[in-house]
Formats: C-alpha cells, structure tokens, sequence
C-alpha cells in the first residue's frame, strides 16, 4: 500500500518534472499556419534582459547582436556616445563616478569597453597575437593622437628617470628582469637617439609586462563553469565522440514517420498504439548489423512483452543512468531540448489535434521522451566501452566521467593581462602609473572588467540602438501637427493594422486626399471558420487565441449555368495531377510517365524559371476555364445553433450586428459615413514557399484576410443589420455601401468582392476609388522595391509593380516579400495623429477614438486585448529570429526540406527547424516594439491593472509603452513602474513633398518626415 | 561535317571559359560582383546549349553519326599514350544537350535563390567546375578522358553537399560522399589501367570498335569475354558508387543538405545519371559478357525495388524525391543489361534518362512548394487527399511487414553494414599493420613498448570511423 503509494508520488512528481520541461519547448505548430509568437514565451514572467540572459544559458541561443553589428551602427551614427553614456548613467545611477583603481571612473571605464572592441580569445589566441602582430611595436589605431602621444612621453620620461639612472646611478642590477631584456633588446647605450618609433615599441613593452604582472596575484571571481549534467555531454567534452549522432538520426526517422500527415505513401505500422507501442513494435526487430541497437531491440523485446508503461520506462531509464530525483527537472529539461523542433511539433500536434488531418494521442511527448532516454543508454554503453574501455555500470559512468573531466579555469591570465593592455592605450594609462597600482588596486580593477562582460556590453549596446530608435519614433509623433480628415470624405477604407498597410494607406491618401483611412486588426472581428469554394476543408479565421464558433462558407453561384460542369472539371484536373504526382514515385508508372512524357516537362521547368511572370498568366488563363465563376459567402443562418453542418453555418442577424456595432465602435467610424466604405484584408501569394503562411495576416491566424473584409461588408449592407445599429444609435445612412477587398502585399493587386452586387449609382464612386487605389498601389510595390536590392532605384512605378508581380510568381525566389521585418512600432490612437507621416512601413497603426471612448475604456481595453499580443508576438519573433538566425530562426531557406507536412528540418536529418528563415527577417532592425497609445497614464494603468498579458509584457519590458495625450503633443513615456514625460529631442521633423519625393534613392532605413504638399509650402528654412 | 567540328570545341569551351573566370577570380580573392556572375554564367550556357544544338543540326544534316573533335595526343611512351579526345554520337549528343539545358535553367534559377548568399561566388564556382565535369565526362572519348570529367563531377558534387559549411551536418555529409565517390572512382581508374594492360588501348573509338561506320550503339569489343567481365565488373562497381546503386545508395539523401538547386540538377537529375550513361557508353562489354549484362540487370532491378521500398516510407520530400529518381535509375540500369539482347532497349534507356532527369528536376526545385500544393490539390479534390498507401503491402503476410517496414525505415540498413563489415575491419586492419609497425620499430630500437604505441588514444578515431554518421 505504502508502496504504491511511494510509486504514485513518484509518477506525479515525474510528470510535473515533464510538463516544466516540455514548458521550454517551442511553441510552434504545423508550419502551414504559421504563429508568430515570443520565442522565449517560457521566460515572460522575468524582465527582459534577464530572461534573455536566461534563455540563452538554457537554449544556447544569442540575446543580442554581435558586438560588432552595435559597433558598425556607433560607426554610422545609428547609435551615438551620448545614447551610450545615458544608458550607462541609468545602469550605474550615483555609483557611476566611483574610481576604479583610482585610474578611472567606473563609467568611463564602462564607456571606453563600449565603444573599443576589446580582443578577447583563448590564451594562446593572444600569445600568438602579441608575438606574431605589431601589438607590441604599433600603439592601437584605436588611441586617439593625444592619447598616444601622452603615453609614450610619460613612458619616456619614466624610463629616463626611474629605470635608467637614479641618482646618477645604474640600478640595472635591481630592477625586474624584463626591464634589462627591454634594455638589451633595444640598446640601452643609444636611448638617447632612440627613434619615436623605438618609443613606442618601449612604451607598449613595458605595458605589457607591468599589465602580465599585475593580474598575476588577482583571484577568480566569476564562477567556474558547471560540469555538464547529460552523459552524452560529459563524453563529449571528454572525448570528442557524440551519442546525439547515434540516437537522433533514428529518432528523427522515427517521429516524422510518427507524426506525418501524409508524405509518406505507407503509414507506421502499430501507429495508433501510440509512440512508445510504436517503436517498441519495430525496434524489437534484430535487424540491425549494429550491436547496440541488437541490445536495444532485445529491451525493447522485453519491455513490450512485460507491457512496461512509458512512464514507468523513463524511471528505469532514470535509475540505469543514476540520476537521482533531484536533478530529474534539469535532465529531463536538457534531455528533451536537444532535439527541441522535433520534441516540440510533436508536443503542439498532440495539444492541437484539430490543426491536423491525422492527430496523435495525448502522452506521445512522454513516449518520445521515454523512447530517447532508451537510445541513450544503450548508445552510452556502447560509446563508453569503445572509447573509455568503461565497463561499469551506467549508472555510475557520469561520476566516472566527472572524474576524468579536467575542470577548465574561467579566465586566463592572459586574457586579463590583455584586456588591461588595451584599456591602457585607449584610456592613457602609462605603464608606471599601472605600476603603482596595489594588488587590491589591480583585483578591483579586474573585477570591474569582468563585471561588464560580453552580455552586459551587448545589453548595453541594445539599450543605446533602442533608445535612439525611441527618440525618433517619439519625437515624430511629438512634433507631428495633426491633420485632421477630411470633411466629406469621397471613400473610406479600413485596412488591417499590419505595418505594411502604413504605407499603402499613406500612397492612397497622397493619392485622393478626400479620402479616409482607418485600421483594425485584420479578421475585422469576424471570427470564423472558414471554407473558401477552393478549399477543402474549414480553417480558422482569427488571431489564435480566439476559438472561433461560427462556420462560413463559399458557395459557388448555381445560378451560373456551367458551374457544377466547372466543379467537374476541376475535381477530375486535380484528380489527374495527384496520381501524376504519386505516379512519379512508383516503378512502373514512374518508368512510364518519365520514358515517354519525362520531357515535357522542360516546358513549365524553363517557362517557369525563366519567365515566371508570363508562364503564371498563362497558367491563370488555362485556369479561368475551371475556376468557380461566382460565388456568395452562406453568411445567413436558419438554424439554432452555429455549427459546421448545413443549416447551422453562418451568423444570425441579431449575432451580425452584435459584430458590425462593435467593429465601427472600435475604430470609431460612427458619423461621417461617406457612399463607399471598403474593407481590406490582406494575404500573401508566393511560390515555393513553406513559410508562405507566415506572409499572411496574422490576425486572421495566418491566412489570407479577404473573406473576413468579405463578409463585414456583406453584414453592413444588410438591412436588418442596418436597422438593428439604427436602433442602438449608430445610424448608416442609406446611401453608404460597404465593400470587402483583398489588398495583395506580395505582388500589390486588389481583388474586390461582390463587386455585381454594387448598386449603380454607387459604380461611379467605385471607379473614383479603384483609380486612387490603382495609384496607390503602384506607389506602395515603388516604396517596397527600394528594399530589393535586385530591384534597381530608378525603377518607374510601373515597372515596379511588374517586378513585384515577378517575385510572387517565381520558384526561384526566396524574398517574396519582405514580411514584417522592419517593423518596430504599434500606434493606437486616431489616424489624424499619423496621417501625413512617413512611417516608413514600420508601424503598426491600430484606430481608436479615444474622444469617443467611455470613462472605463471598454473599448480600448478590448482594441489592446487584440492588437497588443499578436504585435508583441509578431515583433518579439523577428527579433530574436533576427539577432540569432539560427539559434532561434530556422537559418537560410536553402536547404529547408519539408517533412511530414508539418514543418522544415535543413537536409534529410536534422532537427525540426522553427521560427523564421533568415531571408525573412534580414532587414530587419531587432527591437523591442515600442507602443504609443493616445489615451492617459490614468487609463492606460487601470487598463493594464485588469489585463495581465498586457501587463506581464510592459511591465517586464518585453515591449516598450507611452501615451500621447488626446489634446495635446505631450508624450509619457513607462519606465520602470510609472510613466515620465518624455522631452523631445527634435526641434522640427524633415519635410517633404510626398513619400516618393523622401524615400527616392535610398535602400536603407529612413528618418520619419512629414510628407505632403501642405508641409512642403509653409517649408521652414532648415539647417 | 566542318560546322559540327566547328561548334564542338566551343560547346567543350564556353563552360571552360565559365569556370576560367570564376575559378581565377576566385583564387586572386577577388570575386565577381553577383550581376557579373549571373550574366556570364547565362552567356556560356546559352553559347553551349546553342553550339549543341548546332552540332546536332549540322549532324542530322550531313547525316553523320559520329564527330571527333578537339582529339590530341598527351603523352606517348612506348607502351603507352594519353590521348584526350572528344566524341559527339547518338548518346553524348543528347545527354550534352540535356546538361546544357538543365544546368542552365538551374544557373538562372540559382541566380536569385542564391540573391545576397554569402558563398555566391563559391557556388557558382563549383557549379562550373560541375559543367565542365559533366560536358567532359559526356563528350569523352578516351576513358581518361571520362575519368577526368567524373573526378571533376565527384568533386564539386562533395563540396556542393558541404556548400553550407558553417554546421557539421552538410560537412560530415559531404565527406562520406566523396569517400563513396572515391572508392567508385579507384574502380574507373583501375579498369582504365586493365584496358591498358589488357588491350593497350583507352580509346573508345578502338576498344569499342566505335567508328564512323558503327557508331554507338553498335560497336562491338575486341575483348574477350573474361576481359570484359572483369574490366566491365569494375566498372560496374564505379557506376554504382556513381549513381548511388545497391549497396552505395546510403550517400543519395544525405546528398540533400546542399542547397536546393545543387541538389536537383545533381542528384535528381544528371550526376545520377552519369553511373547509367557509362554503361551506355560501354555496351558493347555487355554483349560480350552476358553474365555481366545478368549482373548489370540483377543490380538494377534489387535497387529499383530497394528504392522503392525505402521510397514509400520516407517522410521528407527531398528523400522521397531522391528515391523516387533511384528507382528509375535502376530500372535505367536494367534496361542497360537486357540491352545486351535487345539493343533498341539502349536507346529506350536513354530517353528514359532523359526525361527522367527533366521530370525530377522540375520535382526538385518545386520541393518547397509540397504545402502549397497540398492545400491547392485538396481545394480541386474537395477533401483530403487520399491517405496513400502502397496497395501491394496487403500482398505481404502481416508478419513480414513490420519486418519490411524495418528495413525501410532504416534504409536496408546498407551503411551500417559497409560501416560495420567493410569500413571497420579494414580500419582495423590497417591499426593493427599500425600497431605491429611501432612494435617492431620499438624492438629494432630497442626500446620498452611505448604507452603511445598501444593505448586508447589510438582507438578513439577507429570508433569515429566505425560509426554510422549521421
């Protein structure tokens, strides 16, 4: 009794150990509907600087930029010294004037360590770079002149005076070895002649012998390493071989055989007993030639015939490797995060069954893990007996290993001698001053360096390149006049929130300034599952972490009379180039098909390649014959309850104009209404591209938002609906047409929907608008060009949309688009505060009226609730996918490879690859995204207050946070728990004509200006 | 006659000049600028592609079936002469063409896949130094000649598999295949020395009896039939290496960690080919030697039911792809042998080389579309995808299964046992001449057994060399 009830606490404490680990896992799904999320979403609880730090010890990754990537950007005045020294001056806060070694001030110390690159490298890196450069002979090009020359005249006049002769007297015989090697070596008789030259090289000898002397007494002071606790990395560090290289090829196989949706022409067998029934049903098989796994199939044998449970499996596993309770939650956690892609696709798998057509048990991770803790151990035993001759138990082989591993110190001497070598030249510390210096002296001054290692300068660094981002952001919205909209506008769009939407509404009020924009988190508040009349299967149109319970779905036009012939037709295409495709892959229908009709396919190979554009507008011609010609949303309901059957798709109209109340009140269109109002989703269509769904919108769930704008529109028409927003007070005159669009951002088109139902009179209106959007369109592919560098700058607008249109139409491109790399801000606040800005496709703009919002701020609170997390996500994932592409991102697109349908791994054995490749994210400039809300501190806190996600992250920093107030320019910026007013450091913004007159000729990022006629003509005389 | 002699040297020149200018730029360190690699790199394959063509045209115009071109004696010693020469004929002329046709659609399509990729230059570098091996290999009418194409090909192939260089992975990869490469390779050059040895003679044109009167396919060997059996079992061995056939097949999906254009022109498409296309070239040992023409279509046909069998279980596209096309080059093969009997299967096998490579080539640099194409199939379907499932496995009794399934899996298990059975024992064999060398060499010295000449440190590599990489 007591037993079991010893082995049940066992269990339990077992599986929490798992949960915690599978905690770190990455979070993302099949790659076809692709989440942006916080890389680091295990750490959001800790500050951001400390969960970075964190993270990277756990995960391996980088938390910020090379230093040299901060170092080019102070070189090109991205980040200037003043923004370092007021990073630093924060860090420090009073302590910041402390001496260190009465040589320096701390801060100063700290600044010089910022702005010089100090050589850091193993011991023997930098014996070979003393004695093999001229370290010794040339002062560091990093001195300043008059740094150089104060060090080496001192030096002179120290040699002269202490060193050569005291009192008329050679002391020869009394000083240091290395001064009389320093003498010999350049000729004492002549140092009256000595060249500046031979100065120098004196100055920089005696340095470096007083620095290699002073270290010489200075105590460690950061911790030595730890050992390392998995087996496999003990023997690797001991010798050289890796066990992962034996066990993560068959576990690879194996999973992807396990999860896949569909690649594979013969399914697993036993695939439905589960992971570990699974593998313990082949592996028992003595098929190998390798002895080790002979081993393992006989345990295998013998667990399955003694119908041992996983979990039971992973104890014993425990115990054979002799790893006590205690250190189960760092084992388990390091265990399963070496192969982290595959351990954590399976684990979003068997939480999200619904996202896949062939969903896995629950408990497959704790198979998984259970099935890598048996490959282990018999690939340990093996490794061990072969390369150590270690017979022993397995449990005791870590102790063993321990043993033999050569604990390595932290620092080398050399290093510190080095370090100090090179401050010395850049500060203009003479080697006698260094002297001087007491041994308590020399230690303080070590263990300042030390303290502001690598990570520190880098946080710093980041700190500097954010800040100076901030002032421009802020400053631009500071000193930004609003411009109010127009009066009577002609047409009003509404887009999705999404950065690169920034610049297509700015070419489109450039290009019809009667008209009005306004912005919403793209799904336009019509969550639903959705089936195109081209799909097979519902998806979900919303940000993920809405359930959606309404099911909508497009239906071809009957009336039409070949529709069910086309329906056919299609059904029998796609019928036909399946089997091609699986016959390519069997033996005779292979020989077959590429014996007689193998070279027809140079046609599309060679059209395709070589003009992807014309070959896609041949392919859309032949399609047009297939194609459902018209098609209506089944948006209307006459069921009870919403389902995905029959009758119970759609939405009621009381459920409608719920919907349409609260999509108008949060972006506070409620008055105004001008005849044409367009709804504009927006998608993303390239080729070749596994990650195409990370194109689209995310707050559709990553696919295209076109059925969203589709069907608000198609509620805001309907009478009833219109009826009902009268009787709650919002009053549509009846005149107003809503229209639902697709705005394209890979190749700038705009497909409109149910344009036939458009009334007549309203015809002209639309024509107005498509005019201004045609032209708009144009000047958004111009604006995205200059970020191609195969795109030339002299491009016309025309030519720019035709070289856009290639890139979505070609296999050979991997930058389709450029994403949303560049973004770094989330405005929320009416467009009168941005409209005339040039953003430079940066921000996200969210529409809020806070003039019409209660004394609660519902609706703010329900517009952050939304924008908030998925901007957070979407910026959080290309910052760290941008600072480590492969670390964090899943590398270059080069050699991806999809597997099992639910992601990438690079070649045919690797890990599953997650996160962003680097094509995507390669422009992008990794920060924190900064989010200005036009609202009030008051509000803002209160708001925050009910709202732990948004808290969690502003509070924690993981985003940045200001308000600007609603009747005035006045910025509060939240530092640190409250919020300070935030003083501008411009005096005026850059002015000109339009966005084509500002970013013409230039790839790289650009300052925020005030573009527009209006500005041009009351242009100030600037400096 | 004179056009063809005309426009073939410049069909052998223009990738010459290709790879000249990267491969010298290169070694100055100073690489072309991305725009100057792409517009020479289209230039000599267009010039080539044409010059080909022109050779074909003038060819079928004049009625010729074989031109020698760019023929110059190297080397002449008494029993011994290098002679490099170059023949156009019914099988080098269409596999030129097709070279020329697929690299150059893989040069333009590599020209933005590769846009701002550290490493353009390299690519391209080696991607020319692929050509010249291919169009070398193919026109070649001296086996050292095709020796010299083939090492060419085997060598940017391996270095194009590490192309990616900064992870272990491509590297280890790329290292194991130019170990294979290299065993295939010592195979050729031993059978080139045998032909030397046995018949005096490298040339095709004579060994063959290759001539403009019977041109290929219809030579026919001086060689006996043991000549040819063991010359033609050697260089069975070379083509199977080649082309990745049983027992060598393991180095085919690692082959997938290059970047994905190398990866389709190459092993999807042409160096693939180039084991099938030697024993094309060599048919007439094949009729001399029926029971190598038997082996030849036993090794074609156990590796095209090895390839599908691994095929339908693998669950990455750029595997299954790779499969897939090594189930067509053993059938490939095996036509090759029953060519023996009937000879108009010759030329079958050719064109089911050609448009085996077009096919997978277009399979290949489609590979990342799967997910699109997918979702777009299910659309015109109107519901998943039928699971497939191989319909023959019913055939299988239920307990064999899991056993095949296995053996799939696992890839017949054909490199861990080269690893464990050949490259082990010899390893070992070679430590142990090793280790009776120090000890002998201690005695003749006088000296006590040193630790160095028995301890574990030697053992280390040996455990490094006997192990599956992954």
């Amino acid at each position: 009794m007591s037993s079991s009830a010893a082995t049940d606490g066992r269990y339990r404490v077992l599986r929490e150990a798992i949960e915690r680990a599978a905690h770190l896992l990455p979070a993302q799904g099949p790659i076809t509907v692709f989440i942006h999320h916080n890389t680091l979403h295990a750490f959001e609880d800790l500050p951001f600087d400390q969960a970075l730090e964190h993270g990277t010890q756990i995960f391996g990754g980088e938390p910020y930029l090379p230093e040299s990537s901060y170092r080019d950007a102070l070189t090109a005045g991205r980040i200037r010294a003043d923004d370092l020294w007021a990073v630093l001056e924060d860090d420090l806060g009073i302590s910041a004037v402390d001496g260190v070694a009465r040589l320096v001030s701390r801060i100063d110390l700290r600044l010089a360590m910022l702005q010089y690159p100090l050589r850091s490298g193993p011991a023997e890196e930098l014996s070979w770079f003393v004695a093999m450069t001229d370290a010794l002979q040339r002062v560091s090009p990093m001195a300043s002149v008059a740094v150089k020359q104060k060090l080496i005249a001192e030096t002179r006049r120290w040699v002269m005076r202490d060193l050569r002769g005291r009192n008329g007297t050679t002391v020869a015989r009394r000083q240091p070895d290395w001064v009389n090697a320093l003498f010999e070596k350049f000729g004492e008789s002549r140092i009256e002649s000595w060249s500046a030259e031979t100065w120098e090289a004196v100055a920089l000898e005696a340095l470096w012998h007083v620095c290699r002397e002073g270290v010489q007494a200075v105590p460690e002071f950061t911790e030595a390493p730890s050992i390392p606790l998995r087996h496999r990395d003990l023997l690797l560090q001991m010798t050289g071989i890796d066990i992962d290289l034996l066990v993560n090829p068959i576990l690879i196989r194996f999973s992807a055989a396990f999860v896949d949706q569909g690649v594979a022409h013969w399914v697993l067998p036993d695939r439905e007993k589960g992971f570990f029934q699974a593998f313990a049903s082949l592996y028992r098989k003595r098929a190998s030639p390798v002895p080790w796994l002979r081993r393992l199939a006989r345990e295998m044998a013998r667990l399955q015939d003694a119908q041992t449970s996983a979990l039971d499996s992973i104890l014993e596993s425990l115990a054979a490797l002799g790893v006590p309770e205690s250190a189960w939650d760092t084992f388990l956690e390091e265990t399963l995060l070496s192969l982290r892609g595959w351990a954590g696709i399976i684990q979003q798998i068997e939480i999200r069954g619904d996202r896949v057509p062939h969903a896995i048990p629950a408990g497959t991770l704790t198979e998984f893990l259970a099935v890598r803790l048996l490959l282990e151990r018999f690939a340990l035993i093996d490794a061990s007996q072969q390369t150590l001759g270690y017979t022993g138990p397995l449990a005791s082989l870590r102790d063993e290993l321990r043993k033999r591993c050569p604990r390595s110190a932290t620092s080398s001497e050399q290093q510190r001698a080095f370090s100090v070598f090179e401050l010395a030249q850049v500060l203009g510390w003479p080697p006698d001053r260094l002297l001087r210096r007491t041994a308590e002296e020399w230690a303080d001054l070590i263990r300042e360096i030390e303290a502001f290692g690598g990570i520190q300068r880098r946080r710093a660094l980041h700190a500097a390149y954010e800040k100076r981002f901030r002032e421009q952001a802020l400053d631009a919205l500071a000193l930004h006049a609003p411009q109010p909209a127009p009066a009577t506008p002609r047409f009003q769009v509404i887009t999705c929130l999404d950065e690169r939407e920034e610049s297509f509404r700015r070419h489109l009020e450039e290009a019809a300034s009667d008209c009005e924009t306004f912005s919403a988190a793209g799904f336009f508040g019509v969550a639903m599952y959705y089936r195109g009349s081209a799909d097979a299967h519902f998806v979900p149109l919303c940000p993920i972490v809405i359930q959606p319970r309404h099911y909508v779905e497009e239906r071809s036009d009957d009336a039409v009379p070949d529709a069910h012939r086309r329906r056919q037709a299609r059904r029998l295409m796609g019928t036909v180039f399946h089997n091609i495709h699986r016959g390519t892959r069997g033996i005779l229908t292979g020989a077959f098909l590429t014996a007689a009709l193998g070279v027809l396919a140079t046609i599309p190979l060679i059209a395709r390649t070589l003009s992807p554009r014309l070959a896609a507008g041949i392919r859309a011609r032949l399609a047009r014959f297939v194609h459902p010609p018209r098609t209506r949303l089944g948006l209307e309901r006459s069921a009870g309850t919403p389902g995905s059957q029959g009758e119970h798709l759609g939405y009621t109209s009381d459920e409608m104009t719920d919907l349409a109340e609260r999509q108008l009140r949060d972006i506070g269109l409620l008055q105004n209404f001008s005849r044409l109002v367009l709804f504009i989703g927006h998608g993303s269509r390239s080729m070749n591209n596994p990650h195409a769904s990370a194109y689209d919108c995310g707050a559709c769930g990553g696919s295209a938002g076109g059925a969203n704008a589709r069907a608000i529109a198609a509620m805001l028409n309907d009478g009833r609906v219109r009826a009902g927003l009268a009787h709650r007070g919002l009053v549509i005159p009846a005149d107003t047409w809503f229209l639902g669009a697709l705005h394209n951002t890979c190749d700038e088109t705009l497909r409109v929907f149910d344009e036939d139902l458009l009334p007549g009179t309203h015809r002209a209106d639309l024509d107005y608008a498509r005019t201004a959007i045609e032209q708009a369109l144009g000047g958004n592919a111009h604006e995205r060009c200059r970020r191609f560098e195969s795109a030339p700058l002299t491009l016309t607008f025309a030519g720019a949309r035709e070289h856009v249109e290639n890139r979505s139409e070609d296999l050979a491109q991997v930058r389709p688009e450029m994403g949303h790399a560049t973004n770094a801000i989330c405005i929320v606040g009416r467009r009168q505060r941005t409209r005339g800005l040039f953003l430079d496709r940066r921000a996200f703009l969210v529409s809020y009226d806070p003039t019409r919002d209660d004394a609660e701020a519902t609706i703010l609170a329900r517009v952050l609730a939304a924008a908030v997390p998925v901007c957070a996500g979407i910026s959080l994932e290309y910052y760290f996918c941008r600072v480590d592409s492969t670390g964090w991102g899943c590398g270059t697109k080069l050699p991806h490879n999809i597997t099992s349908l639910v992601g990438v791994m690079d070649g045919a054995a690797s890990d599953m690859r997650t996160g962003l490749p680097w094509q995507m994210v390669e422009i992008h400039e990794p920060m924190r995204l900064l989010i200005v809300v036009e609202t009030t501190p008051a509000v803002i806190v209160n708001l925050m207050s009910r709202n732990a996600a948004i808290d969690r992250l502003v509070r924690n920093r993981w985003v940045r946070l200001a308000v600007l107030d609603p009747h005035s320019s006045r910025i509060e910026l939240f530092e640190y728990r409250k919020f300070f007013p935030y003083q501008p450091v411009a005096e005026r913004l850059p002015t000109a004509e339009s966005s084509v007159d500002w970013y013409r000729g230039w790839r790289d990022h650009l300052e925020f200006a005030e573009v527009g006629k209006c500005y041009q003509s009351h242009k100030v005389v600037e400096v | 006659m004179e056009i063809a002699a005309v426009l073939g040297p410049i069909v052998l020149l223009s990738p010459a000049l290709l790879l000249a200018v990267l491969g010298s730029s290169s070694m100055i360190d100073r690489p072309l600028p991305e725009r100057n690699i792409n517009g020479l790199a289209r230039l000599t394959m267009v010039t080539g592609l044409l010059a080909a063509l022109g050779v074909l045209m003038a060819m079928l115009i004049e009625g010729t079936r074989l031109v020698t071109v760019l023929s110059a004696e190297w080397i002449r010693l008494p029993h011994y002469h290098f002679v490099l020469k170059f023949v156009f004929d019914r099988l080098s002329v269409p596999l030129v063409i097709l070279t020329f046709l697929l690299c150059g659609v893989i040069v333009s399509f590599a020209t933005r896949y590769m846009h701002r990729e550290r490493g353009y230059n390299r690519f391209f570098t080696l991607f020319a130094i692929f050509i010249v091996g291919m169009v070398t290999a193919c026109l070649a009418g001296t086996i050292e000649t095709l020796f010299v194409g083939w090492e060419l090909v085997g060598l940017s192939s391996a270095l194009l598999v590490a192309f990616l260089q900064e992870r272990p992975a491509p590297v280890r990869s790329g290292l194991h295949i130019w170990i294979i490469y290299r065993v295939s390779d010592a195979a050729l050059l031993l059978a080139a020395i045998l032909m030397h040895h046995m018949l005096g003679e490298g040339d095709f044109g004579r060994l063959l009896a290759t001539n403009s009167l019977h041109p290929w396919p219809e030579g026919a060997t001086v060689a006996t039939a043991v000549q040819a059996l063991v010359i033609g079992l050697l260089l069975v061995i070379a083509a199977a290496g080649k082309s990745a056939l049983v027992p060598f097949s393991g180095w085919l999906p690692r082959a997938m960690e290059g970047p994905t254009p190398s990866s389709a022109v190459f092993y999807g498409a042409l160096s693939v080919h180039l084991g099938a296309f030697l024993l094309l070239r060599m048919n007439p040992l094949l009729v001399a030697s029926h029971a190598l023409a038997l082996l030849v279509i036993v090794l074609g046909l156990v590796t095209a039911i090895y390839a599908h069998l691994v095929g339908s279980v693998q669950t990455d596209i750029k595997s299954v792809l790779s499969f897939a096309s090594l189930t067509q080059v053993g059938l490939i093969v095996a036509e090759i042998g029953l060519g023996a009997w009937i000879p108009a299967l010759w030329y079958v096998a050719l064109a089911h080389l050609l448009g085996h490579a077009c096919v997978r080539t277009l399979q290949f640099v489609r590979a990342p579309m799967l997910l699109q194409d997918y979702r777009r199939l299910e659309g015109a379907i109107g519901g998943r995808l039928r699971r497939p499932d191989a319909r023959y496995l019913h055939l299988l009794p239920v307990r064999f299964r899991s056993w095949i399934y296995i053996f799939a899996l696992e890839r017949g298990y054909l490199d861990s046992i080269l690893m464990e059975f050949v490259v082990a024992p010899f390893v070992n064999l070679f430590r142990g001449f090793d280790k009776i060398e120090r000890q002998w060499g201690d005695f003749l010295a006088g000296r006590r057994p040193s630790a160095a000449s028995t301890t574990s440190a030697q053992a280390q590599p040996v455990a490094d060399v006997a192990r599956p990489v992954p």
